[in-house]
């Protein structure tokens, strides 16, 4: 795409061979003594001390889940407990070189990997900073809590338990957990030590800290990023999409100085050879060694290299090697740091699929024992060493159980007192101008920009004079997008907008044209087309503190976006119980002349999942104004376009569209033509169909109706539609999403009950047929058209003196379409 | 398998009825005899017992309700039975033609819905059976006292909608002929008094009664607002009807009760085997006034408007006072019947006045009431008429006057009559001529007995 990079036929024709170099496995083979200059004998200590408190904190688990108690104190755990004995070093040596700066990602088995990096990040952090760190979380709720029991303690004693009681909190679903309890096992972070959200969806976290290092590298901050992730996501797309992503060819080829180089992360496999059961290496994955796989992505393969994952000096080794190079602009880098899982992929697993042999032949090199002998055989620690730092731990952990099972200390939260606890949480609902206070970078001033200029000279109507303004001269739909989104890029600094083809070609629909001209690269680039790594890039981007729109170029792609958006986009403010917030606009265009997997409005889609704000303007005026609430708050919204009506002028607002800042809420819909004798509700562009049908009532049947344009699919107020209905008695919606599951039918039923005494028949909804969109020339059988309506109304609401139909909207066809699934 | 348990239709004129009290709840046991709920009509109580045993599984009709007769007001069956067919499809208050629900969807245009032709006097053509009304129009006719059944349904598969009521109300339909103008003028709500609820010019009239709110509030308990029963609300609307639709005026005289009083004295004395000793001396005057009345056809007569309406034989209203109020049950061709078959009918009457299971054909059909306050000391008072009667008798206490024989003022038991007649049916010398002989009839008492 861009201009600058000549694609030569010579050159990419001309015979050759493309050559690999090694990948190295298992190449460390230092002894503790070689170690002794890098470590003193109270750092070797500690790297046992951490993975023993790991083996602890999931033995404990265990015997819960299996037992029903722990030294002898009963409980009863019925959640998730993914646990990783075995895997002690892996999560001890990943963490020791890393600071609060570094973010690490993970997984549904992280446990290990939470208390590694934070003991690390405890051992690093200065006594008051840590102090003022557990002071300030949550109002200092959980500092009190364990203060109680670590009463004359050293800050580093007390924030070991801070970090232990926290996490186990959590995984109890307690409200002095790290997160209130909303994440649990599966989801526990605490980002003040530089723990991101782990995730239970496999390899979620590999485009979720493609997005935090992305963020890292446009606002220039320090720190690497670790996305780990299992060998069994190797199988999912988005994890290869955030690989590519993470490397893509523009970062060295296109971005500028300062921000060149691929991303810094590390995709840390954590390869215990087992996706739940399925063993990876020679059953369902076809790599054979996993560190194979980074020679597909990038030319440098990634640096990948296998290390083993039972000797933390090896990991820590690997991680300081990769650490420099990902700080001299060389990343991404994928580890496959080998391990082995003791326990099963849950307490419930029988181990149907493994050998005790092979089980046995793993617990005989147990990486915890193995390293105490090596400690031993260099008489840094003696046997009684060992036991009375094995002592210590029990007893800690003991307390900390105690105290994360005690319900009054350690409640959970209280839905009664106050039933709307959690749905406080599904939204920030806040106002924030600007994610940092520093200068914007941007190339040009922003009245120099040639598309703002030419804006300048547009005519802000569809009409003046009575008169319609040619579309070259009229300010369209596309116009109030790109005012909001300019206007913002010189205000948030940590702006950015991505998506496929975005930059040179100005998006595919020109929202975006003039933006390339004053924005750098890394502000505003091109995706590849991953939109499972666009989606959930932008999440990680999102969580990590910038402000970040992306794009899907047609509403049909949301499904290979499906988990970025319905379970990551739309669940982390919430699962962090506010920690997080997600100032993501998801911009979703939904087509039409395009056939069936390029036409479909899935707004009903979007609406179902909890967690999100669904919007989709029809006029100018509105697109300007959402977009600027859209980018001013710090919520999740998927902001659904039609390009139908990209170039479409603004009508209703006699004004025309300000030039100057202004908001629409979101949430409120808007009466667009007022009536008394029939309502008519419509979603995105099916607004210009019900005001020709509005027209027809009119001019045909003396009818006057009241068009309300939705605006906002969640939240939404029912106030003025029911205000309308109270009037009319009637309501029909209309919106091209299928009409079976269509969100009108949602917000038909609520009218039903909101206004049933007022109600001269009940609510229909048309919609699109339960079809494949056929092509352009069919589609008005398809799509709701202005005779659709009237029909409607005539054959459920309201007979109409001498009208014929043309569509079938009996109770008989409706039975027989539903019975045959149509 | 779920039994519906059906609002008894008590006398064939008898459209619907109020249940009272629930004295089963949803999801209660019931036996075969439990009480279920009570109900009225417009003129009675009554209690209905359960006719199955099993669990209540639903209640349609909640207290207060006024329930179409003949229609399933609750379900008995076992636990889990699905009641969802049994429930009543039609408004609450519209009358079901048949208990027999109708789930078939209607398709196309209305095949239940009977015309209705908009016609201006008061007899219209009402439609009948299940009835389609979306909840905008049933609200816009319950605020402005349209019955719904007058409604021609245009809505799809024959609901009747917002617009049909709509036409009803530009068509004078909820007010009365007269009331019409000035209603349509009125432009605000009016609540109708008339017939059907239809709005009378008395309506008109007055002014709504505002209540004090807020701070204008009384503070202490300084009165009671007592809600109206069913009954109470009829009486009050029949009387005032009366009085307001009729002419009516009252004459009294009295007559020498000597005679009756010896008779009575007689039958007091009797043997008890005949029993006759509990004929009252108001069961005399009844049988009096049976015999007396057919010479005065007037008097024994609906007044119709434009015709009187003449009646072979007597049919007495008795005035009976309840607990619930005023009742008047009828002694049919009280003129055929004897003093002793009058006096027996006439206790049966009361009694089940009195318990509220009076047969609620027996309330109406009189041509001639009879009210006693003569028991309660009353020595003159104005009957209010039941129209279309055109009379009534009221029957007061026992004074001694004086009179003159021979020179010698003598003092005898003197029984005081008030009749109050409709002077639109008559004028005043005939109903006095009636009077005056009902008055010989029982001087001599003892010969009308023997005629």
């Amino acid at each position: 795409m861009p201009r600058v990079l000549n694609i030569n036929p010579a050159e990419v024709r001309k015979s050759g061979v493309e050559k690999f170099t090694d990948i190295p496995i298992n190449q460390y083979n230092k002894s503790i003594k070689d170690e002794q200059g890098s470590f003193s004998n109270a750092d070797f200590l500690r790297i046992f001390r951490d993975m023993a408190f790991i083996r602890e904190f999931e033995t404990m688990l265990n015997l819960i889940k299996t037992t029903n108690q722990y030294a002898d104190v009963e409980y009863n755990y019925p959640g998730p407990a993914h646990l990783s004995v075995g895997q002690e070093a892996s999560a001890v040596g990943q963490a020791c070189l890393l600071d609060k700066n570094d973010f690490i990602f993970g997984s549904h088995r992280s446990h290990g990997e939470i208390l590694a990096k934070g003991l690390s990040a405890i051992e690093k952090l200065p006594d008051d900073e840590l102090m003022q760190v557990m002071k300030e979380f949550f109002g200092g709720s959980i500092l009190k809590v364990v203060e109680e029991v670590a009463q004359g303690e050293s800050t580093k004693d007390l924030a070991i338990k801070f970090l232990l009681y926290g996490a186990l909190a959590e995984i109890f679903g307690r409200t002095t957990g790290f997160h209130k309890g909303l994440g649990g096992s599966m989801h526990a972070f605490f980002t003040p030590f530089g723990i991101y959200p782990n995730n239970a969806i496999v390899g979620g976290s590999a485009p979720i800290a493609t997005g935090s290092a992305l963020y890292k590298k446009a606002n220039q901050k320090s720190g690497i990023v670790i996305a780990n992730i299992g060998d069994g996501s190797l199988g999912c797309g988005p994890v290869w999409e955030s690989f590519n992503f993470a490397a893509m060819d523009q970062f060295r080829e296109l971005w500028e100085e300062g921000f060149k180089g691929g991303l810094p992360i590390i995709f840390n496999v954590f390869n215990n050879q087992y996706g739940m059961g399925g063993q990876t290496a020679g059953e369902t994955m076809a790599y054979g060694v996993l560190a194979r796989i980074g020679a597909g992505i990038t030319p440098n393969q990634m640096h990948a290299e296998r290390v083993d994952g039972y000797n933390p000096l090896a990991v820590i080794d690997a991680i300081r090697r990769k650490k420099a190079i990902i700080e001299n602009n060389e990343g991404p880098v994928l580890l496959d740091t080998l391990t082995y899982r003791i326990t099963g992929h849950s307490p419930s697993d029988a181990s149907s699929y493994r050998t005790k042999e092979e089980i046995q032949a793993w617990e005989d090199q147990d990486p915890i024992a193995a390293y105490q002998k090596q400690l031993i055989g260099a008489g840094i620690g003696t046997e009684q060493d060992f036991a009375t730092i094995w002592d210590s731990i029990k007893a800690t952990m003991l307390k900390v159980y105690k105290l994360a099972i005690d319900e009054k200390v350690s409640p959970r939260m209280d839905l009664n007192a106050n039933p709307n606890g959690i749905s406080e949480l599904m939204l920030s609902n806040q106002t924030v101008d600007r994610m940092e206070d520093r200068p914007c970078t941007t190339l040009i001033p922003k009245e120099e920009n040639s598309r703002v200029k030419q804006i300048q000279k547009k005519a802000r109507t569809a009409e003046v004079d009575g008169k319609p303004v040619p579309k070259a001269r009229m300010y369209q739909l596309r116009d109030g997008l790109f005012e909001a989104i300019i206007d913002k890029f010189y205000q948030d600094p940590t702006l950015i907008a991505y998506g496929e083809d975005n930059r040179d070609w100005d998006g595919a629909f020109a929202v975006y044209k003039g933006l390339t001209e004053s924005l750098p690269y890394h502000r505003f680039f091109n995706s590849p087309i991953s939109e499972a790594a666009i989606a959930g890039s932008a999440v990680g981007y999102a969580m990590s503190g910038g402000r970040v729109i992306a794009e899907l170029m047609y509403c049909d792609f949301l499904g290979r976006a499906g988990d970025e958006v319905f379970n990551q986009m739309a669940k982390w403010q919430s699962m962090s119980a506010g920690v997080l917030t997600m100032p993501l606009v998801l911009r979703v265009s939904v087509g039409s002349k395009y056939g069936a997997q390029h036409s479909q409005d899935w707004t009903s889609l979007a609406a179902h999942i909890p967690g999100l704000k669904v919007v989709f303007p029809a006029t100018p005026y509105d697109a300007k104004g959402l977009m600027n609430s859209a980018l001013a708050g710090t919520d999740p919204v998927i902001f659904f376009e039609s390009q139908r009506i990209y170039d479409i002028g603004e009508m209703f607002q006699p004004d025309g569209v300000p030039e100057g800042y202004y908001k629409v809420p979101i949430g409120e819909p808007d009466v667009k033509k007022s009536g008394k004798d029939v309502t008519i509700l419509t979603i995105g562009a099916t607004l210009y169909r019900a005001l020709d049908a509005a027209k027809i009532l009119a001019d045909k049947y003396g009818l006057s109706a009241e068009v309300i344009d939705a605006r906002s699919i969640v939240p939404f107020n029912y106030e003025k539609v029911i205000e309308s209905v109270q009037k009319t008695g009637r309501i029909l919606l209309a919106s091209d999403a299928c009409e079976r599951g269509s969100h009108l039918k949602d917000i038909a039923q609520n009218i039903s009950e909101l206004a049933f005494d007022y109600l001269d028949a009940p609510p229909v909804v048309i919609g699109a047929r339960n079809w494949i969109t056929p092509s352009h020339e069919l589609e008005s059988f398809f799509f709701p058209q202005p005779e659709w309506f009237i029909d409607a109304i005539h054959e459920k609401i309201l007979p109409l003196d001498g009208h014929v139909v043309t569509t079938n909207y009996t109770k008989n066809e409706l039975i027989r379409t539903q019975k045959l699934g149509v | 398998m779920a039994t519906p348990v059906i609002m008894p239709r008590q006398g064939q004129s008898v459209e619907s009825c109020i249940i009272t009290e629930w004295h089963k709840q949803k999801g209660d046991q019931v036996e075969v005899g439990d009480i279920l709920f009570s109900y009225e009509t417009d003129k009675a109580s009554f209690e209905e017992e359960a006719k199955e045993a099993g669990v209540l599984l639903e209640v349609f009709f909640a207290e207060e309700e006024d329930v179409p007769v003949l229609t399933a007001v609750a379900v008995i069956g076992q636990a889990g039975e699905d009641v969802a067919d049994l429930r009543p499809n039609s408004s609450s208050d519209t009358p079901a033609e048949d208990v027999k629900m109708d789930s078939t969807p209607d398709s196309g245009t209305s095949q239940t819905q009977q015309d209705a032709p908009l016609v201006e006097d008061s007899v219209t053509q009402l439609t009948t059976g299940d009835q389609k009304i979306s909840p905008r129009a049933r609200n816009l006719a319950k605020r402005r006292n349209v019955d719904t059944r007058l409604a021609t349904a245009t809505g799809p598969e024959g609901r009747v909608i917002q617009r049909d009521i709509e036409k009803l109300i530009a068509t004078g339909h909820q007010a009365t002929p007269a009331a019409k103008e000035g209603y349509l003028q009125a432009g605000q709500e009016l609540t109708g008094t008339g017939l059907g609820g239809r709005v009378t010019t008395l309506d008109l009239q007055q002014s709504p009664v505002t209540t004090p709110s807020g701070d204008n509030q009384l503070i202490d308990n300084a009165y009671q607002d007592v809600k109206l029963s069913n009954m109470r609300k009829v009486i009050a609307k029949a009387m005032h009807q009366s009085i307001s639709t009729t002419a009516q005026l009252t004459l009294h005289n009295s007559f020498d009760a000597t005679a009756i009083l010896a008779y009575r004295k007689q039958l007091k004395a009797s043997q008890e085997a005949m029993g006759l000793a509990n004929i009252t001396l108001n069961d005399i005057i009844l049988y009096a006034v049976s015999r007396t009345l057919l010479n005065h056809p007037d008097l024994n007569a609906h007044f119709l408007g434009d015709s009187m309406r003449l009646f072979r034989h007597a049919h007495l209203g008795i005035a009976v006072d309840t607990e619930r109020g005023l009742m008047v049950p009828t002694v049919f061709n009280a003129d055929l019947k004897s003093l002793n078959q009058i006096s027996s009918e006439v206790k049966e009457l009361a009694t089940s006045c009195q318990k509220g299971a009076v047969d609620p054909d027996s309330l109406q059909g009189a041509t001639f009431t009879i009210t006693n306050l003569g028991t309660l000391g009353i020595e003159s008072f104005t009957p209010v008429l039941n129209p279309p009667q055109t009379g009534i008798l009221g029957v007061n206490t026992i004074e001694y006057k004086a009179r003159e024989v021979d020179g010698e003022i003598l003092h005898y038991p003197a029984m005081g009559l008030s009749l109050t007649f409709d002077h639109r049916a008559l004028d005043g010398a005939p109903a006095a001529r009636f009077l005056a002989e009902l008055g010989r009839n029982l001087e001599s008492f003892s010969v009308l007995l023997s005629r």
